[in-house]
């Protein structure tokens, strides 16, 4: 019977992470995953607390986090593990070739596909959209066929932020060429600006605009090999600056941090299962030893010292709601913290300044991120538990989702 | 707090069900090489399940559902269990059941026929390939709808069920039986002798079926939907006997394991299919089984080789892992780096069709040029049309697992 150090579930940036900070100190690291992960979902900039209890803005996470209520995951992590996870992370980005700026203290702006600016603690260059602060001009290059940028938009929102306002806009379209049969998406202009005659097209199309002061603002459509063509499109536009936007999905970078986490995780020699779901653990008492999965036409069992829990909120499948007021997490059946009350359980408009009550809904975890029950006693000695998975926390409205994934996953592949 | 103990969530439906479990999500697009390679494939989401909702009920027809390889990338990437790539394949056998199919895809779907006909003959095998050649000198090839940049994989000498007769084993009470499929039996025997080899190394006796016939995926993606399901019937019907015998089948090929363990029962829908599927083994999954219970006999000899693995997509399906890649770096000698470059484009027949050469090449790139840069001595991958693409876009050497295994011994 194979067995190895650690199993972690789920490919998102959770487990992603976890599985890297595990490898990395020399473990033997098996990852399962059902799906591809969420990370073509998820934009791939790194929020840590863009706003507090009460939607205020945060301009320094380090600070919010320390008044947030007590069964925040991040309150459970810890300060220090979460300061770590975002040397790390920084470290490990730049490492791989695809550095991400920003820290703790500050927000960087990242342009959304609508126009307004969303405040993020760490993003790559090309999404952080600082530089239109400091240009006179903003020119919004849209691409003939693609869906949902539209430049008119864009620059009404831009102009709704103080410091944008009295900028000079102008909008200028990319022909891609690509039309003709399907719509497109950011992913196919992004493919096709990783060859060279792409690349050069759009440089065709900027060049005679790129002036000193100039910022570009373009959909996420700049390669997707980490900044290889932000790099080369930059170095070919002089001065002139070229900030993306966050996108709708197929988000293109996300599928960069994908590539590069990915990549890492088998640098380190981590072995990544695919089309492997997970239906439940072996449990002898308070310690797992090993879970079944579902391969084709059988079950197959995979056998470990320590395991780690990246499946994901109901959106992933992680945790399941059956029956009202019975959420569950379902492989483990670890006990599933949500507020109880129909009146509590949301609020009518999806998108107002209020938290969401079923946002909070996930498991709770003592200081290790080992899952506890109501009474607060751990139910498992070696699962622990990151991600989407943990509860008391709404990542929607804090603009916390990707840094409470990077924190817990650091912290649990380091325990 | 709630502790509430949970019940198992729901086994899977049906496979033409699952087309409601579909979010949205996109995880499909981004996966779907097709879509990478053209931009007139409107790609798993839209085709599959947002598509087949509609088509099931009413008569229409998705053009572009044409460009599908039935790789199964998307039912890969997707984390609600919708399979996709069945969605498709259902809708295109729907499609044929009022069109007329073209003389061309009447030949890719029945290479077991083909081969029956040349191995009757005499010389049939030196004539047959013989024939390829001058028929792909005189253009005949692209008449029919062929890749004229391609050669037809040349028929062996012998078939495997002919070598087979001639290999002496040791009897045993463990036995397996060996469901060579089409491209073993008719093109690479050399696979099954490797096969036969290691399982009689491994204290087992390989058995052979005359009643299995072609596991039928050739005919799934072509539209022979009816004809795929004859072949469903007859083959799951002898695998129910040797269940009853307490007899695994193992499979050599991935696309005909995945086929026999998965796709029969996701196309058809029917219990017996299931049984079937549950005695039904792909060989490296049977060999890690044993390894597992600590019974492979890992007596090895020094194999001296540098390995690129192409893990197919087909095996990939089965979500068992990479054990090739594990039990060959247990023999000394070797090493294996997985190629790790996605789908190699040919899908079973796909790459032959004239129309869509260009995608199967293009879908390659990454793998080619890979499998450039890591200059192994060879390169390994458990499916035959897999081989013949790596063979195709970089003359690199491509066998089975099984053959360097088989060396070990
Ligand atoms: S089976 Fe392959 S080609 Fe067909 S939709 Fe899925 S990923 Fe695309
Ligand atoms: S991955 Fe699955 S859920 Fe997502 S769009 Fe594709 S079929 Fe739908």
């Amino acid at each position: 019977m194979a067995k190895t150090d650690t199993i972690v579930i789920g490919s998102g940036l959770a487990g992603l992470t976890a599985a890297i900070v595990s490898a990395q100190k020399g473990q033997n690291v098996k990852l399962l995953t059902y799906g591809s992960g969420t990370l073509s979902l998820n934009s791939g900039v790194i929020d840590v607390l863009g706003y507090d209890q009460q939607h205020k803005y945060v301009a320094s996470p380090r600070q919010g986090i320390q008044n947030l209520p007590d069964n925040h995951p991040y309150r459970k992590i810890g300060l220090q593990a979460i300061a770590d996870s975002v040397s790390f992370f920084l470290k490990l980005t730049e490492e791989q070739g695809f550095p991400y700026g920003g820290d703790l203290d500050s927000q960087l702006p990242v342009p959304t596909a609508v126009g307004t600016l969303k405040p993020t603690c760490l993003a790559p260059e090309s999404l952080n959209g600082s530089h239109l602060v400091d240009s006179h001009k903003i020119v919004i290059v849209t691409v003939k066929g693609l869906k949902d940028f539209y430049g008119n938009i864009i620059e009404d929102n831009l102009r709704k932020v103080a410091a944008l306002k009295d900028k000079t806009y102008e909008l200028i379209e990319f022909d891609s060429g690509l039309t003709g049969g399907r719509d497109i998406t950011t992913l196919d202009v992004a493919r096709y600006l990783d060859t060279d005659a792409g690349l050069a097209a759009l440089v065709a199309l900027l060049k005679p605009v790129a002036q000193n002061g100039v910022s570009f603002v373009l959909p996420q459509i700049l390669g997707t090999k980490g900044d290889t063509c932000h790099k080369s499109l930059k170095a070919q536009l002089g001065s002139a600056q070229v900030v993306e936007t966050t996108c709708l999905p197929p988000s293109v970078n996300g599928l960069r941090l994908q590539n590069l986490l990915k990549g890492a995780f088998k640098q380190l020699g981590g072995e990544i299962v695919e089309d492997c779901r997970v239906l439940r653990g072996i449990m002898e008492g308070a310690k797992c030893v090993g879970v079944v999965t579902q391969a084709a036409a059988r079950k197959k069992s995979y056998y470990a010292t320590k395991f780690i829990l990246a499946t994901g909120g109901f959106y992933s499948g992680g945790l399941a709601m059956r029956e009202f007021e019975k959420p569950q997490e379902t492989i483990f059946g670890f006990p599933v913290y949500f507020v109880p009350g129909e009146e509590n359980w949301s609020n009518a408009e999806l998108f107002s300044d209020k938290p969401q009550g079923f946002a909070l809904t996930g498991i709770m975890t003592d200081e290790n991120l080992r899952p506890v029950d109501g009474s607060g006693q751990v139910v498992a000695d070696n699962v622990y538990i990151v991600g989407r998975n943990l509860g008391g926390y709404d990542f929607c409205f804090e603009h916390s989702g990707n840094g409470v994934a990077l924190a817990s996953a650091y912290k649990a592949g380091n325990m | 707090m709630s502790d509430t103990k949970i019940k198992q969530i729901a086994p899977e439906e049906a496979a033409v069900f699952t087309a409601d479990h579909c979010l949205s999500c996109t995880s499909c697009m981004s996966s779907c090489p097709v879509m990478e390679a053209t931009k007139e494939y409107r790609g798993p989401k839209l085709v599959g399940p947002a598509h087949s909702r509609m088509h099931f009920s009413q008569e229409d027809e998705e053009d572009s559902l044409d460009f599908c390889s039935n790789c199964k990338s998307c039912d890969r990437a997707c984390p609600s269990g919708v399979a996709v790539s069945t969605l498709n394949m259902l809708q295109r056998g729907e499609y044929y059941k009022t069109h007329a199919h073209s003389q061309r895809d009447e030949m890719l779907a029945h290479g077991e026929k083909m081969g029956k006909l040349v191995h009757s003959l005499p010389l049939g095998a030196t004539c047959a390939n013989i024939g390829m050649r001058i028929g792909k000198a005189l253009g005949i090839f692209g008449l029919f709808g062929l890749a004229v940049e391609r050669d037809m994989p040349s028929y062996a000498a012998s078939t495997f069920k002919s070598l087979y007769k001639n290999i002496s084993q040791k009897k045993s009470d463990k036995k397996v039986v060996f469901f060579p499929g089409c491209f073993i039996n008719d093109n690479e025997p050399s696979v099954g002798e490797a096969m036969v080899k290691v399982m009689q190394v491994n204290g087992y006796e390989v058995l052979l079926d005359d009643k299995f016939c072609c596991c039928g995926s050739p005919m799934v993606v072509t539209g022979y939907i009816d004809e795929a399901k004859e072949h469903a019937d007859r083959n799951v019907e002898r695998i129910l006997y040797w269940k009853n015998q307490g007899v695994p089948v193992v499979a050599a090929c991935t696309s005909c394991s995945l086929m026999l363990k998965k796709e029969y029962e996701e196309l058809f829908n029917e219990a017996k299919m299931k049984q079937a599927a549950a005695n039904v083994y792909d060989l490296f999954e049977f060999l890690d089984i044993l390894a597992d219970k600590g019974e492979l006999n890992t007596n090895f000899q020094s194999v001296s080789a540098k390995l690129t693995y192409h893990v197919p997509c087909h095996l990939k399906a089965q979500g068992f892992g990479v054990p090739a890649a594990s039990i060959l770096r247990d023999v000394p000698g070797v090493t294996v780096e997985l190629a790790d470059a996605g789908c190699c484009g040919m899908s079973g027949n796909y790459g032959f069709k004239g129309d869509k050469y260009d995608i199967s090449m293009k879908i390659g790139e990454k793998l080619f040029s890979r499998i450039k840069e890591q200059a192994a001595d060879s390169v390994i991958c458990d499916c035959g049309t897999c081989r013949l693409q790596i063979r195709h876009g970089t003359q690199a050497k491509a066998c089975h697992p099984v053959e360097i295994l088989a060396k070990a011994y």
